[in-house]
């Protein structure tokens, strides 16, 4: 595969997060494509290594497409009827914007465990008193990204 | 990257992990670093800002603190 083949592979993954809500499967790839197992495997670490996505250990599946998570986490998000997790509080905010900038997103706060629920429009979020926070500072997100 | 309710609530959670206390973003903070990161992301022609775009954009967000700069090194 090339560059060409590796930004069609990504606009598939990306495309079936955005339709299903879930990773796709490495089944699910080879037939979108028409490539084989292995050239997406190596496609895979390609985009990883652009930061673009974040295979599995195992590479049958997509850990992480951000804004898009391929595991369940505490940031959900609604946007036309379809549920996605994010891999953060940015993220959510993220799959709003990415899927046209209307929808619902519900969270928590890390140290109360309150619940944060947020219907966000292309205006942007509603008035609020609620933070965001990073530990992990931006020269080094990419160290660990899913710890980031 | 997580939500807080409160500035004393976000202390408490960095006191309890003995973890460090960094600058915050407000909500339309991060609506506008989500749309600069995000808005185009399932186009063809999507890609990650580079360095410099991301300073760009946290300066033009008010995030100004060298824990934003992608090539700080004092962390």
């Amino acid at each position: 595969m090339d560059n060409t083949s590796d930004v069609t592979l990504r606009t598939a993954v990306y495309r079936h997060f955005a339709s299903t809500g879930r990773s796709p499967t490495l089944d699910e790839m080879r037939e979108a494509i028409g490539a084989t197992s292995d050239q997406i495997k190596d496609a895979y670490q390609r985009l990883y290594a652009r930061r673009m996505l974040v295979p599995a250990d195992d590479f049958a599946s997509i850990r992480m497409a951000p804004p898009f998570s391929g595991v369940p986490t505490q940031h959900r998000v609604t946007v036309n009827g379809t549920q996605y997790f994010a891999n953060c509080a940015w993220d959510a905010f993220g799959v709003v914007s990415a899927l046209g900038g209307t929808g619902d997103v519900r969270s928590r706060c890390e140290q109360t465990l309150d619940p944060l629920v947020l219907h966000l429009t292309p205006d942007g979020p509603p008035p609020s008193e609620w933070l965001f926070h990073c530990v992990v500072p931006a020269a080094k997100w990419w160290n660990d990204i899913v710890f980031t | 990257m997580l939500f807080f309710r409160s500035e004393d609530a976000l202390d408490e959670w960095c006191k309890a992990g003995q973890l460090p206390r960094r600058p915050t973003a407000t909500l339309p903070q991060l609506w506008q670093m989500a749309v600069s990161w995000y808005a185009n992301r399932l186009s063809e022609e999507a890609r990650r800002p580079d360095p410099s775009e991301i300073r760009q954009i946290f300066a033009r967000i008010g995030l100004t603190d060298s824990f934003w700069d992608p090539r700080a090194d004092e962390f």
